[in-house]
């Protein structure tokens, strides 16, 4: 009998079309922008602003005084980063226990008495309901919004800036240490359940080790994160990086401005290096 | 089918016969459709998630695919086997620290399986041989009456193969075991196994003791029709 040959695929499939949309998508926003290109390249004035700040790239200011200061900035930078990250991890592993599913999914096989029934069927999807619709809430508003909120509240106070951080990332990290551990190959948790183990031990034991390896990249890589939001939070008046820049940028020093901006830079790399080399003695 | 305290059986079959199946209905895993399962006189169905645990915590399982957690060290994987007769807080502390007692225990089982020296060693670094033997070693520090294990050679050599039945049978004999085996090779299920029960499509075809079985049976369980010939045998 013969066999029908199978179809070839259209040329233009389904990925075409969606690399049309976003090419017209990206057009549409030009046009409602009414973005003009003509300004990327400046001239007159602007041209020597311009130019000035990228020979203070040359000539860094490497005074005593520029770098006790630059030291100072990047020391308060890691300590604002360190409080928040610290904050925002105790709030990532809470929440993110809080709004996985996997310590009180159902064994299908075990018939639970009511008390348990209820705590399954009922307590504990509410939980998991109310945790998810809090960290979706308050991930979804910015570090920067935040720090306008508890600046109006307390002032400039280190625990304003530490909070306006600390909040929106603890939620991100809630919602993807939740979903590493929902997503965790279930195989040696299947295991663990057929020992007996129940639904705390098998989450604790069977799928956190799981996604440790993960979970602790993405929290560096968070932390990273953290170091450049601490810096940004400069601006309003805390002392990291970014207070300093502003002043620099302000005063158009633009030799001391670069000396923070290469701070930060290192500062990225180090944190980068730091957790490459952790990532590695995990795998080990 | 009624399978004694101490015996040791295998079940053998095509790919899709229901091996696996079988075994996992008799720690509760699954739920029969049809049917009653007992196990020492208690029908799996009506028991609590309680109940179930201490039942499960009896009957160890070694699964086809090891099912460790990779990233553990070779002690701890072992040291979970308990975890169905432990608290909570109690076996957070084992995995952490555990006490000096349970660590020479797990010792003693891993040099039985003839792995003693990999106790603190990473379990993603050992082959998979000798993964399979940290799996057989969980099993058994669960110290129950029965063991449970699915397809324990399709990954391993002829020889390994050999080793591992061989292996298996005497600890279930050693230990007063009750072993339950799924087998893809046949002539090592005849060889080890004093039983044997022939699966296809979810039916027994054959349980009969091995030495009495004739060639012929075998045929007829592996014999394909032309759907299964095709079909992904899952």
């Amino acid at each position: 009998m013969a066999v029908d040959r199978p179809r070839r695929p259209a040329p233009v499939g389904a990925r075409g079309g969606l690399v049309l949309a976003i090419l017209i998508a990206f057009a549409w926003a030009v046009w409602q922008l009414e973005l003009d290109f003509a300004a990327l390249f400046p001239s007159g004035a602007r041209l020597t602003i311009l130019g000035d700040f990228f020979l203070g790239a040359l000539t860094p200011d490497v005074s005593s005084l520029a770098l006790s200061e630059m030291l100072r900035a990047v020391w308060n930078t890691v300590v604002f980063a360190t409080a928040a990250m610290t904050l925002a991890l105790l709030m990532g592993i809470v929440l993110g226990f809080l709004s996985s599913t996997a310590w009180w999914s159902e064994d299908g096989a075990a018939k639970g008495n009511t008390c348990v029934t209820c705590l399954r069927c009922t307590i504990c999807p509410a939980v998991y309901v109310f945790a998810r619709l809090f960290i979706a809430l308050f991930r979804s508003i910015h570090e920067l919004f935040w720090a306008v909120l508890f600046l109006v509240a307390m002032g400039v106070n280190p625990f304003s800036g530490v909070l306006a951080i600390a909040i929106p990332y603890g939620c991100t990290l809630a919602k993807i240490f939740s979903e590493m551990v929902d997503e965790a190959p279930r195989e040696s948790a299947t295991a663990l359940r057929a020992a007996g183990a129940s639904a705390m031990q098998v989450y604790c034991f069977g799928l956190v080790p799981r996604a440790l390896p993960d979970i602790t990249a993405y929290a560096f890589y968070r932390f990273e994160c953290t170091l450049r939001s601490a810096a940004i939070l400069g601006f309003f008046g805390f002392e990291t990086l970014g207070y300093f820049i502003k002043g620099a940028f302000q005063d158009t020093d633009y030799g001391q401005t670069w000396t923070f901006l290469y701070a930060l830079l290192a500062l990225v790399i180090a944190a980068d290096w730091w957790s490459g080399a952790f990532r590695r003695s995990f795998a080990q | 089918m009624v399978i004694e305290s101490g015996e040791m059986v295998a079940f053998v079959g095509p790919s899709g016969a229901g091996k696996t199946s079988a075994l996992r209905l008799l720690n509760g895993t699954i739920r029969p459709t049809t049917g009653v399962v007992r196990v020492n006189g208690e029908e799996l169905s009506d028991l609590n998630s309680k109940s179930i645990k201490a039942l499960r915590s009896k009957i160890g399982f070694v699964h086809q695919e090891h099912s460790l957690v990779p990233n553990l060290r070779v002690s701890q994987n072992v040291l979970a086997g308990r975890l169905g007769r432990t608290s909570f807080w109690r076996s957070l502390r084992t995995m952490i620290r555990p006490p000096r007692a349970d660590l020479e225990r797990v010792h003693e089982l891993l040099d039985r399986v003839g792995i003693a020296e990999k106790l603190f060693e990473r379990t993603d670094r050992l082959s998979g041989g000798q993964r399979q033997r940290v799996a057989i070693a969980r099993a058994l520090y669960q110290e129950g009456t029965a063991l449970l294990v699915d397809e324990p050679v399709s990954s391993l050599d002829p020889a390994r193969s050999r080793d591992t039945i061989d292996l298996l049978t005497s600890l279930a004999r050693e230990r007063g075991l009750t072993l339950v085996a799924s087998m893809h090779d046949l002539s090592l299920a005849r060889e080890f196994f004093p039983r044997l029960i022939g699966l296809r499509d979810g039916v027994v075809h054959f349980d009969r003791l091995a030495a009495e079985i004739v060639d012929t049976e075998f045929g007829s369980l592996y014999q394909l029709d032309s759907e299964e010939m095709w079909g992904d045998g899952c």
